[in-house]
């Protein structure tokens, strides 16, 4: 391991290099110690019922936490994002098990989780190409575990399950961790969760004052024409302008290039919240688990997150690339 | 073979703390490695202290369910017992705990629910619906139940009538009773200390019992309880004097 790496993996002295970093951060400590002023001027004037002022207030602890956990890793080194985002793929695919049942079918859940170690490893350990292999060779580790029950009836939806699984939450996710090899990681993955989450914000919002159309209602009877339409208009603009700080002067510096950048993360993202929802439906549940208090499981938090990570990565990889000058197969190398 | 369900966990949407302590918890991959973990440290522990035998071990059904009904000295019983079934039978294995006893406070919930698998079973207030529950998971899971119908450990080391909570878990259904009978262990452990003594302890496996026929009212139950009482008595006898 080089003196570079070491300083991207562990050189916490390093977070505030970016001003981007800088003000993204100030910003989520500004939000959280905004908010209760808001929530105490909102349920005062609403005249809120006790439960409804409780759900806030639960919502409210509970972002800290979140913020916290996402915050801190990222500022900290790559080795913590990385362990961050792993921990986040199995929480979610643990969820995801459960929900639907595949948690019964151990060797094919093992597969899974093994599949995930793998893609945390060569996210690790910079081996691009192992991280490519990684979604086949895991698909076959997937069919090939499948068989062992020598069960036949079934055995396309507990694979199918298994392989929606590791695409999702392994693989999918894992773009995430990938982000972190590069030198300047820390803006560009505070762009996105704030982007992700002003999205769903705007959508809520703009939904409640032009909504009429329903968009999707046999999915999530909630959304609205108005509530998606608004959360581009706005999320597109916001991306393009704090994208511009980050790549200034790259490829990806050009007007158009950047409000690509914009719509794919308002559009992916929403849909991502879309393909969640449909999850739940076809399940008959309303939300995934209960173990953040007033959001519900960890996957109606980061659902919007799971298909922006490889479209983002993949973008932005086309125009600019990742990883750039760093040390690549870092502990698998020769 | 079944074919496949999507079916949701069944204890989706409880909290974390109401999962430990709901006889509707599922384990998942890590829980159910962490049950296997303990129990073969476990065996490993029985057989070097207490010399473990098991007689009868062919009496046990090939697979779930079933319930294991044994006599009732020491909190080693239930660790015996679950030592004593293969790794394939521990996956669905439950040894059911006293509620007030071992899911009082979330460390020892976690304990008991993560380490042992365990179901809490509530003595003061449990309602009908707790039993109906536990019905209910046994053959739905094809679990298997380890279960000491006295209610509670004997303080003198001798056996207290059976009670008929058992019977409203088995009665009219095809699901088995295996009778156990368990010596050695009120020597080893008994209510006033607290750790236990190197006695050689021994197991004897009785045949299982089925109440297909029997009504699943008062008195089925207390007629299942009761046979299997005298078949618990038999093992014992028989095993303090093998």
């Amino acid at each position: 391991m080089n003196n570079l790496t070491g300083e991207r993996l562990f050189g916490f002295r390093h977070a505030f290099d970016d001003p981007v970093t800088v003000a993204l951060s100030l910003a989520i400590v500004a939000v959280l110690l905004l908010a209760p002023v808001v929530i105490l001027a909102v349920t005062r004037a609403a005249k809120l019922s006790a439960e409804r002022t409780k759900e806030l207030w639960d919502r409210y602890r509970s972002w800290i936490w979140l913020a916290m956990s996402i915050l801190l890793p990222i500022l900290a080194g790559a080795f913590w994002t990385i362990l961050a985002v792993a921990v986040l793929s199995f929480l979610c695919y643990r969820e995801y098990a459960r929900i639907t049942g595949l948690f019964r079918e151990r060797t094919i859940s093992a597969m899974v989780v093994i599949g995930i170690l793998l893609t945390t490893f060569s996210v690790l350990d910079n081996w691009y190409r192992f991280f490519l292999a990684l979604f086949p060779l895991t698909v076959g580790l997937i069919a090939s575990g499948g068989l062992i029950a020598d069960q036949p009836k079934g055995y396309i939806q507990r694979v199918g399950l298994g392989v929606f699984g590791y695409a999702l939450f392994g693989c999918a996710l894992g773009h995430l961790g990938y982000i972190a090899n590069d030198w300047n990681y820390r803006p560009i993955l505070l762009l996105m969760i704030w982007a992700v989450e002003l999205n769903d914000i705007f959508a809520y919002v703009c939904g409640h004052l032009f909504g009429r159309r329903k968009f999707v209602p046999s999915t999530s009877p909630n959304k609205t024409i108005g509530g998606a339409l608004g959360a581009l208009v706005l999320t597109t603009p916001l991306v393009a302008w704090v994208a511009h700080f980050i790549w200034a002067g790259t490829a990806l510096d050009s007007a158009i290039r950047l409000i690509g950048l914009g719509i794919i993360i308002s559009v992916v993202g929403q849909f991502g919240d879309l393909m969640l929802s449909s999850i739940k439906r076809d399940l008959g549940l309303k939300d995934t688990a209960k173990v953040i208090p007033g959001h519900g499981g960890l996957l109606d938090r980061f659902d919007s997150l799971i298909l922006v990570a490889p479209a983002v990565f993949h973008y932005v990889g086309y125009f600019v690339g990742f990883a750039a000058g760093q040390e690549q197969r870092i502990f698998s190398g020769p | 073979m079944e074919p496949w369900h999507l079916q949701p966990a069944h204890d989706t949407g409880l909290s974390p703390a109401e999962r430990l302590r709901s006889v509707r918890r599922e384990s998942g991959l890590l829980e159910s490695l962490t049950h296997h973990f303990c129990f073969s440290l476990l065996r490993i522990y029985f057989a070097i202290a207490h010399r473990l035998t098991i007689m009868g071990r062919e009496n046990l059904p090939a697979h779930g369910p079933f319930v294991l009904a044994a006599n009732h000295c020491s909190h080693l019983d239930a660790l015996a017992l679950g030592a004593a079934l293969t790794p394939r039978h521990r996956e669905r294995a439950f040894p059911i705990a006293a509620g007030d006893v071992f899911f009082q406070s979330n460390v020892t919930s976690t304990f008991s629910a993560i380490m042992l698998n365990a179901l809490p079973m509530w003595r003061k207030n449990c309602g009908s619906h707790a039993l109906a529950d536990l019905r209910q998971k046994l053959r739905e899971e094809k679990s298997i139940f380890i279960i000491f119908p006295e209610g509670g450990r004997s303080r003198d080391g001798s056996m207290k009538p059976f009670k008929h909570g058992l019977g409203m878990l088995v009665a009219q259904t095809n699901v088995p009773v295996v009778p156990c009978g368990l010596t050695g262990v009120f020597e080893a452990l008994p209510p006033d200390r607290n750790l236990p003594r190197p006695v050689a302890i021994k197991l004897v496996i009785g045949d299982a019992l089925e109440f297909a026929s029997t009504a699943n009212d008062r008195t089925g139950w207390s007629q299942i309880a009761a046979s299997v009482e005298s078949s618990v008595r038999t093992l014992v006898a028989q095993s303090g004097t093998a």
